[in-house]
């Protein structure tokens, strides 16, 4: 009778886990605050679709590169990337357009995250704005071409071209000198003669951060989701509103071509855009929202890239224009800054 | 003791077919694409590696940086060795103990303290200008010389252990012998000491410097992206540039050059017999 039982058991156990699996859903997304995404979207997810969750992590290039490898029978659903990035897997033919209809949250969004790319082949979900940390006590910021200025040299650091923040940076120092152009091959020489001047060029936030509270460097460019990482230390830094203003980036979300798994990842998208979880994630500081609807304190909101006013202000560099250069900007940097 | 060479094969086999499908097969195949294109083999990679100075620039900083790592520990390595080696028995495991105790130590945990050494606010700078040589902290940190300094600390170890086991085995006899005979310390290094230890210096000449080429945390963290060196480069061009076929020349290039310092070495020693 026991055996009976257990084989009955085991039995319910085993379909009830093969119709879980029936039901999962692959995300690829940025490596950070997993912990935080789990409690603020995967886990409370997973309790209404009644289905699981695969979340892949990894930098953007390893994250593509999977989704280019399984082209023929993607891996990926859907995934978080920059914009430019997902105008460059949607050059691929790998990004699926979308039915905007069935994210109930679109008409939400502020009007630069509702098609960011053309062809509703992604969709925003969170910005952040880009400008200068530094030490009050021993530096004042005014313009971005302070960057480059006699005042910072040796005390300056500035991101590595390959990041996100590098072309931003290119754009913002390009506006400091009258150049509204995507033409930066003037920047980047005016960079590299400064270059014994830059202490290091940075590849992750959290580096800049140590280096800043080390006091290795006094003022760099950053963006806001890392400002958390400064307002705790006990050195007095602060967040630039140089004359040109600050520049401005968006991450989206698109859907895998022909992944096979539509309904469950418009289900999922449409979660994530609602008012109720862009709310829980800018107040686990996780994200900016781009839901419009979304309120938050002022102690959150001084965290985030937060509010249409600030919104609307952002210089946002056209994704476009960054794969069309980058290639031309990087052999530049290469030859004249790096050296 | 095998009744025929088919058991021995046979031992061996399971071994064998382990490294072939997951070591030879794999990085063959990653090495290969570097002389692939649409048009057959090619060597094409090599001559585009090596037309951009960028790529020559990281290549000679690394060559220079390992030659300087080696030559310096084989310096430093002599003279730890030779104390080493002349201490009473006891002395002797505790000071070992010593020199083996930064290699049970992570080299992230031995960078980072590279980083608060070497910074504005570390204690060489604090007593630069605790001692008046300078009104202001100096750049050290994202230098060459903070990448020498790290690689140096890295790989020390093994230069010291490989030479203390081969000065170990010169009979305690032969340096009074030659002292008594008239040999200057001078002479009695490069005649004696140094012919009879030079298997040691070859295998930690080898460690050191192929450990210095193909150290990646060292080179990121205390050089950055204005320190390059090859293999730096490389994972910025798999990671940053999903540039694979770079990738693999470069890869190429670090095992020629550390079979190369290798087979030099030996040769060296040989040549001195």
């Amino acid at each position: 009778m026991k055996t009976t039982i257990s084989l009955a058991v085991l039995s319910c156990a085993l379909a009830t886990n093969a119709f879980a699996q029936d039901k999962t859903l692959t995300i690829s997304v940025y490596s950070f605050a997993q912990d935080a995404y789990k409690e603020a979207l995967y886990d409370p997810f997973e309790e209404i679709c009644g289905c699981d969750l695969v979340v892949e992590t990894g930098n953007s290039v390893e994250r593509m590169a999977k989704i280019e490898a399984n082209a023929n029978d993607p891996i990926i659903d859907m995934a978080v990337i920059s914009s430019h990035d997902a105008l460059s897997l949607a050059r691929k033919d790998l990004v699926a357009a979308l039915d905007v209809s069935k994210l109930s949250n679109h008409a939400k969004l502020y009007p630069a995250a509702q098609d960011p790319i053309g062809g509703n082949r992604a969709v925003g979900y969170t910005f952040y704005a880009s400008s200068i940390v530094y030490r009050t006590d021993l530096v004042e910021i005014n313009s971005w071409a302070d960057l480059l200025n006699e005042k910072l040299a040796g005390n300056v650091s500035l991101p590595n071209i390959t990041g996100t923040q590098g072309p931003l940076t290119l754009m913002m120092l390009a506006k400091a000198a009258g150049n509204d152009s995507t033409d930066y091959s003037s920047v980047i020489s005016s960079i590299g003669e400064h270059a014994d001047d830059i202490v290091t060029f940075y590849s992750r936030s959290s580096e800049l951060a140590q280096l800043m509270n080390q006091e290795e460097v006094i003022a760099a460019p950053v963006g806001r989701f890392a400002w958390s990482r400064f307002k705790s230390s006990p050195l007095p830094f602060a967040w630039a509103e140089p004359a040109e203003g600050q520049a401005g980036g968006m991450n989206v979300m698109i859907m895998t071509k022909g992944n096979g798994n539509e309904e469950l990842a418009y289900q999922f998208m449409d979660y994530w855009l609602s008012t109720e979880v862009q709310t829980r994630v800018a107040e686990a500081l996780i994200d900016s929202p781009a839901n419009t609807e979304v309120i938050v304190s002022d102690d959150v909101a001084d965290n985030l890239t937060y509010g249409a006013e600030l919104i609307n202000s952002l210089s946002i560099l056209d994704p476009a224009e960054i794969i069309n250069n980058r290639e031309t900007w990087v052999e530049q940097w290469n030859t004249e800054v790096i050296k | 003791m095998f009744f025929d060479t088919r058991e021995g094969l046979a031992l061996a086999l399971p071994a064998a077919i382990f490294a072939l499908l997951l070591f030879i097969a794999p990085v063959g195949i990653l090495l290969s694409e570097a002389f692939q294109s649409d048009n057959g083999w090619t060597l094409q990679g090599y001559i585009d590696f090596f037309a951009k100075p960028l790529n020559r620039t990281v290549f000679l900083r690394t060559l220079k940086l390992g030659i300087l790592v080696a030559g310096t520990a084989a310096v430093i390595g002599y003279a730890a060795a030779f104390c080493i080696v002349n201490l009473s028995a006891s002395a002797r495991g505790r000071v070992f103990g010593l020199v083996v105790l930064p290699l049970m130590i992570s080299p992230v945990a031995r960078t980072y303290a590279w980083i608060v050494i070497l910074g504005r606010t570390g204690i060489v700078n604090d007593t630069i200008v605790g001692l008046g040589l300078s009104d202001t902290p100096i750049r050290l940190l994202f230098t060459e010389t903070a990448v020498f300094l790290g690689l140096l600390q890295l790989f020390m170890p093994l230069m010291i252990i490989s030479l203390v086991s081969a000065m170990e085995n010169i009979p305690r006899d032969v340096i009074p012998a030659a002292r008594v005979l008239g040999a200057n310390w001078f002479q009695v290094f490069f005649k004696v000491i140094l012919p009879l230890t030079k298997e040691g210096l070859v295998v930690g000449g080898t460690l050191v410097f192929t450990g210095a080429l193909t150290a990646y945390i060292t080179p990121a963290i205390l050089g950055g992206s204005k320190v390059l060196m090859l293999e730096t480069l490389l994972y910025q061009r798999v990671n940053v540039a999903n540039d694979f076929v770079s990738a693999s020349v470069i890869a190429m290039i670090l095992i020629v050059m550390s079979f190369s310092a290798n087979l030099l070495l030996k040769r060296i020693a040989t040549a001195r017999k």
